[in-house]
């Protein structure tokens, strides 16, 4: 379909620039393998040829309780996160979706805005006004710093799937005797579920990662990628690897498992 | 076949719908009677959808007073009437199996699990779909799922249905299937059927009145019959297309017999059909069936018409023989073949049409 | 349908209002009120003194940091959209359908891994008995001190912004009206003088659109400047993480995220003005 037609084709130019597309994924990739290779690696300080097999580093993570500290945070603030970004999101996504009003402009902007503030001053400016209110410091505002820029995510997802709902699918709930409340309930909500389980995935995925808003915010209730910024302040540590492959795991996971539901959404459907 | 019985079940009391600068339905009249096939038919934005709509309670109307029963309705909202919609696109449930799509309204109305799957299952086997009362949306065909729509409409026996174009989606042998499922339904209920369409031959063979709308207005209210035979305006005449029409003056003749000065020449009115004031506009239509064709310049027709044959068209064991006169007016002609058999057709062939004064009809410009 | 907002609406709509308003509208407000707050005995209090203006905008140091941090940002805008430019444009138009999914899949797995970690893995790549000077090594070159340099952090920037770039680029490339490329090959327009005089133009908005948001995570960015960069010279977010977390001084962070948020309105306007030019 995107394809040039074939009296366009020069092989000698397409190679090249496949072989180019080849070397950006590479570039792309190349940091993300080699820290899973290193972090099974017995060198301090990794280099060719690779040392020997070990998992010293995940031993040494593991016997952190800061690093333990460090991820049930993570996993607190992750998983409210994902609760309160996805339920906004979606409130946001579904208030678009139906009405219009005066000022919806500025509405959206709100909503979708955030992520394109540098972390460092949205870091500083978390930091200084819940300070000022007395809610700096702990979890909880990590996850007030978080949500502001995770539920534009869940926003999008969500407002995706439901531009693929029949308009009429809502009208025809309540003429068949729904309320409006009923009819989120019963059509709106279970049509729009594998978007919002996808929105809690992603958002988590996201909060799993971010490590500038946290640090600022988090005090001494750090989270795992705070405790990873730590890590990299300090002494040159493989731990870093160790620590980062785990978490890719965990985010890759997230990912997929949105990307399934995701998918399964966007299948077309014989409707 | 209209059991005009005391009181209509809806009225419409001078009901009128904007949408911002723009008027969909301006200040409309109707009533609807309890056990009626009513069909509201026109082309796109004539304000049909829009009538239906406000009848679901889907709109508010802007201006006046929508009654069901006698009781005026427009703030209740839709799901607080028993008024069921059949949607142009089904909107059926797709997370929902069939028999769920077909127990949502029972389950909105609080009814228990047992009593809603019985009756649910009374109308699966009813529309003939109990086989598949435990699929999903997307493994049924086009005729099923317009099967399923009628029985989630259909299980809280409301005393009105609300059909929106349901048939359009479908291909034109099932279309014409549906048709005769449709009509059997409501003959065998009695309940009202309000039917939204575009499609005269929808409306015409289900309908036992058919409303015409354009532009947000009632053109002509009537049975099938009626609307064929005396189209009361220009616009519903051109609508159905079975007519040919010519526009011209009233006046008199030398006898000072009312005639029509049309391009083509003055033509005889039918008797009855009484004309308004000499000089003004109107249009007299003939049913393409009652034109006869002539190969010489009939005798003693005071309606007659020199064209040439420009095309025809074969429908089964009907012709339709198109001509153009001088002045370029295009008319047509619907004969079966036998009554063309002496004739001998062919393209660019001079004709003389003709057709008695009491075949044409006079309709408002 | 009833458009207008009623309490089940609200139910819907305010929440997210409410928060962002509360979370990220007053806290960049309450930004503004704080540069004009001053500090005594390491202790904030509210004030109006255009203290930390001066000071702040008084200091060589702020404007070396701000000249540093616009030349980095606006090269690894640049720089990125160079580099990523092939790759988009491969993938638009050469590739099946279903490896280009693929390669959009792939584009997408970055932005779920940490940054930090890359970043590290980068250190040991350039580190002086780092691989990368390992190989140099090989073929007699080297080593040299390829960390603590401007580049690296470029290297960095680029690291953090390519696969966000490629992803709008192609974007903007796919949804190109394939009849345009084919009239200007049928005039007989040259491939590589399509790609400049057809499909550059045509897919202007976006490639600018990905060019800023490279200069917006680089402008911003201060973990490659610190840790591949070595502070040195430093950079306008390197001075907000210092000032923040070790001197007290809130009120001159708030100065310096101010000028910065000035400087990326201004850039995202002529950005936007400069892609929507001659264009309605």
């Amino acid at each position: 379909m995107n394809r040039e037609n074939e009296a366009n084709r020069n092989p000698l130019i397409n190679g090249a620039l496949l072989a180019y597309v080849l070397l950006a994924y590479l570039f792309v990739f190349a940091p993300i393998v080699a820290s899973f290779v290193f972090s099974f690696n017995s060198d301090r300080f990794p280099s060719i040829p690779l040392g020997d097999f070990s998992t010293e580093w995940y031993r040494a993570v593991a016997a952190d309780p800061l690093v333990w500290q460090g991820l049930r945070n993570t996993l607190l603030v992750g998983v409210g996160v994902g609760v309160i970004s996805t339920a906004l999101g979606f409130g946001a996504a579904y208030t678009d979706h139906r009405y219009n009003f005066l000022g919806k402009q500025v509405y959206l902007a709100l909503a979708l805005l955030p992520p394109t503030i540098p972390v460092v001053i949205m870091g500083l400016a978390m930091l200084a006004f819940l300070s000022r209110v007395n809610l700096s410091g702990d979890a909880g505002a990590v996850i007030i710093a978080h949500v502001v820029i995770c539920a534009p995510f869940a926003m999008a997802v969500i407002r995706l799937r439901l531009s693929q709902m029949d308009p009429s699918l809502e009208p025809a709930a309540w003429n068949l005797g729904a309320s409006e409340w009923a009819a989120m309930r019963h059509v709106v909500i279970p049509f729009c579920r594998p978007a919002i389980l996808g929105a809690l995935f992603v958002t988590m995925a996201v909060s799993f990662d971010e490590f500038a808003i946290a640090w600022f915010v988090s005090g001494l209730n750090e989270t795992l990628p705070v405790k990873v910024l730590g890590f990299l302040q300090g002494q040159v540590s493989p731990r870093i690897n160790a620590v980062g492959t785990f978490v890719f795991i965990v985010s890759m996971t997230l990912l997929i498992l949105a990307q399934l539901l995701l998918g399964r959404t966007a299948a077309p459907r014989k409707e | 076949m209209t059991p005009v019985t005391q009181a209509p079940l809806v009225s419409l009391e001078g009901v009128a719908k904007h949408f911002g600068t723009y008027t969909a339905v301006q200040k409309m009249d109707l009533q609807i009677h309890e056990g009626e096939f009513l069909a509201l038919m026109g082309s796109s934005g004539c304000g049909k959808t829009t009538t239906l709509r406000m009848l679901a309670g889907l709109e508010a109307p802007s201006e006046g007073v929508i009654r069901l029963d006698g009781k005026p309705i427009n703030d209740l909202p839709s799901w607080s009437r028993d008024t069921p919609m059949v949607w142009q696109s089904l909107a059926l449930f797709p997370f929902l199996t069939v028999i769920e799509n077909v127990e949502f309204a029972l389950k909105m109305r609080g009814l228990g699990r047992t009593e809603r799957r019985r009756r649910a299952e009374q109308w699966l086997d009813r529309m003939q779909i109990a086989e598949f009362a435990g699929r999903n949306i997307s493994q049924l065909s086009g005729g099923q799922r317009q099967r399923v729509a009628l029985a989630r409409s259909l299980v809280i026996e409301p005393r009105i249905l609300l059909l929106d174009e349901p048939l359009s989606a479908l291909d034109a042998a099932l279309k014409v299937r549906m048709q005769s499922v449709l009509k059997t339904l409501q003959r065998e209920t009695g309940i009202t059927f309000v039917y939204v369409t575009h499609s005269q031959s929808e409306a015409f063979s289900m309908a036992d009145r058919v409303v015409i709308m354009s532009r947000g207005k009632i053109e002509q209210i009537g049975t099938p019959q009626d609307i064929y035979r005396a189209p009361r305006t220009r616009f519903v005449a051109d609508f159905l297309g079975s007519s040919n029409i010519f526009p011209g003056q009233l006046t008199r003749d030398g006898q000072g017999r009312p005639v029509l000065a049309t391009s083509s020449g003055d033509f005889a009115l039918p008797a009855g059909n009484a004309p308004g004031i000499a000089g003004q506009a109107a249009s007299l239509t003939v049913l393409d069936t009652r034109m006869q064709i002539h190969p010489q310049p009939p005798q003693g027709a005071r309606n007659s018409v020199a064209a040439r044959m420009i095309g025809e068209e074969f429908v089964g064991a009907t012709a339709t023989i198109h001509f153009e006169t001088d002045n370029g007016q295009e008319l047509r002609v619907q004969k079966s073949h036998e009554d063309l058999a002496d004739l001998s057709l062919a393209i660019g062939k001079p004709f003389y049409l003709s057709w008695s004064p009491a075949d044409g009809h006079l309709v408002q410009e | 349908m009833r458009r207008r907002l009623s309490l089940y609406g609200l139910t819907f709509s305010l929440p997210l209002l409410i928060w962002q308003l509360l979370f990220f509208v007053f806290p960049l407000v309450f930004l503004i009120a704080l540069s004009f707050w001053t500090v005594r005995n390491f202790r904030m209090q509210p004030d109006f003194d255009m203290v930390n203006w001066t000071t702040m905008y008084g200091r060589a140091v702020f404007w070396q940091a701000y000249a540093t941090t616009l030349t980095l940002a606006a090269g690894a805008a640049v720089l990125t959209s160079i580099l990523a430019f092939p790759v988009a444009y491969a993938i638009a138009f050469k590739l099946s359908p279903r490896v280009q999914r693929w390669a959009i899949m792939l584009m997408v797995i970055p932005f779920f891994t940490s940054y930090l970690v890359r970043v590290y893995s980068w250190q040991v790549f350039l580190s002086d008995a780092g691989i990368i000077n390992v190989m140099l090594g090989w073929i007699g070159l080297g080593p040299y001190g390829l960390l603590n340099t401007p580049g690296a952090t470029l290297l960095g920037f680029v690291t953090l912004a390519l696969p966000l770039v490629v992803l709008l680029q192609l974007f903007s490339l796919i949804f190109i009206d394939r009849t345009l490329i084919e009239a200007a090959h049928n005039m007989r327009c040259g491939r590589l003088r399509t790609v400049f005089a057809v499909v550059i133009p045509s897919a202007r908005v976006g490639l600018v659109i990905a060019a800023l948001f490279a200069f917006i995570l680089s402008f911003g960015d201060f973990v490659s400047p610190i840790y591949l960069g070595g502070g040195d010279p430093t950079t306008l977010s390197i001075l907000i993480t210092d000032t923040t977390k070790s001197g007290q001084q809130w009120p001159r962070a708030a100065v310096i995220a101010l000028t910065m948020i000035a400087t990326l309105m201004i850039v995202a306007y002529l950005a936007v003005r400069f892609a929507y030019r001659g264009r309605k």
